[in-house]
């Protein structure tokens, strides 16, 4: 991603620190597609040692803010949750089987014009099934 | 007496559904318009194979919607119900994990904050990031502050409090950094622009950095109050 993507925010002027920093987490997602950019940034990075340090230090942060969400978001569906959901699989599967009203309309027109007659017929079947969920 | 006859049938004689046959044969056009013919039990041995490995994923997710087991378990057996009886839409190839988690959005919408009006976020957000955004350099006091305290986490802290940041926020934050996906999936999954998910993980990523340095100090492990930045 860049900010050409989004369209939100200019695009940053390397030789801009306040610039830089806005961007770094974007770098640090892999969100900047535009290698140009992303080159830019990276030279910047070279060049100046405090953006640098602000870099390492962010790039930590959100690496061990990922480690801790990810082993603490991590609950099991309760078996019981399982068995619920395979019941409701199966019930809805028999119901979908199975239509509850088929509802067949026949209609037939005839027109005479001219001694020429048009017959028309016209065959609609709607299927009524009830489903416990909208 | 008619001295010509036209017969039109219109073509409608058979139902779009047949599902009459043994097996319960279903006809779907899927989104391209061809018409594709899988079996209700073809399908449903399917759904049970490729989306009930993800129970666990979408209980884990349905918590950060909810904030409590109870609910997080209707939600998620609701949320497959819906995947269930629209799984014909799911076009195979494509994530089938983050169409759940787009389901479990949708459903967590509809049924769980319906009654609940909540205030929305400004659409000042947008511009937030800026605000937010760390644009000077910052002390390396607070720095290595921060680096000690997320080393020396108790068990909970994080946990805790992710889920006392706002839903907008938890939500990108949950689908960015546990899940892993790129902003323009999440911005799929919550139904929001890339944009706006770019904002609120920023924000959410700060506030909880900023809860977790408040939890420090509050437990007396900062003894230099000045260690925030």
């Amino acid at each position: 991603m860049t900010s050409n993507d989004f369209g939100i925010f200019p695009p940053f002027d390397d030789g801009d620190c306040e610039s830089i920093l806005q961007a770094l987490f974007l770098f640090i997602d892999n969100e900047i597609s535009d290698l140009s950019q992303a080159q830019a940034l990276q030279l910047h990075l070279q060049q100046c040692p405090p953006c640098q340090v602000e870099m390492e230090h962010e790039s930590r942060v959100i690496n061990q803010l990922k480690s801790l969400l990810a082993s603490s978001c991590c609950e099991s569906a309760p078996e019981d949750l399982n068995r619920r959901i395979a019941a409701q699989t199966a019930l809805l599967a028999a119901q979908m089987s199975n239509p509850t009203q088929v509802i067949t309309e026949y209609r037939r027109t005839e027109t005479t014009i001219n001694g020429e007659t048009l017959i028309e017929i016209q065959t609609t079947h709607e299927i009524r099934r009830d489903f416990p969920l909208s | 007496m008619a001295s010509k006859k036209l017969e039109k049938s219109e073509n409608l004689d058979q139902p779009a559904n047949s599902g009459n046959s043994a097996d319960g044969a279903l006809e779907v056009r899927s989104r391209a318009g061809a018409l594709a013919t899988e079996s209700l039990s073809a399908r449903t041995a399917r759904f049970e194979r490729d989306a009930m490995q993800y129970t666990n994923q979408l209980y884990a997710a349905a918590l950060r919607y909810t904030k409590n087991p109870h609910d997080a378990q209707d939600l998620v057996q609701d949320t497959y119900a819906k995947a269930f009886t629209s799984f014909h839409q799911f076009e195979p190839g494509t994530n089938l994990k983050a169409w759940l988690y787009r389901i479990l959005t949708t459903t967590f919408i509809n049924t769980y904050r319906k009654d609940q009006r909540r205030p929305q976020i400004s659409d000042g957000e947008l511009e937030d990031w800026q605000i937010h955004a760390a644009a000077s350099h910052t002390s390396n006091e607070g720095k290595s502050a921060e680096d000690e305290v997320l080393e020396n986490l108790p068990d909970g802290d994080v946990k805790r409090a992710l889920h006392e940041i706002p839903e907008e926020f938890r939500l990108a934050v949950f689908y960015a950094d546990v899940e892993g996906y790129a902003y323009k999936e999440i911005a799929e999954i919550l139904g929001i622009p890339a944009g706006t998910v770019m904002s609120r993980l920023h924000r959410g990523r700060k506030l909880l950095r900023e809860l977790l340095m408040d939890y420090a100090k509050d437990r007396g492990f900062l003894k230099n109050a000045e260690g925030k930045e």
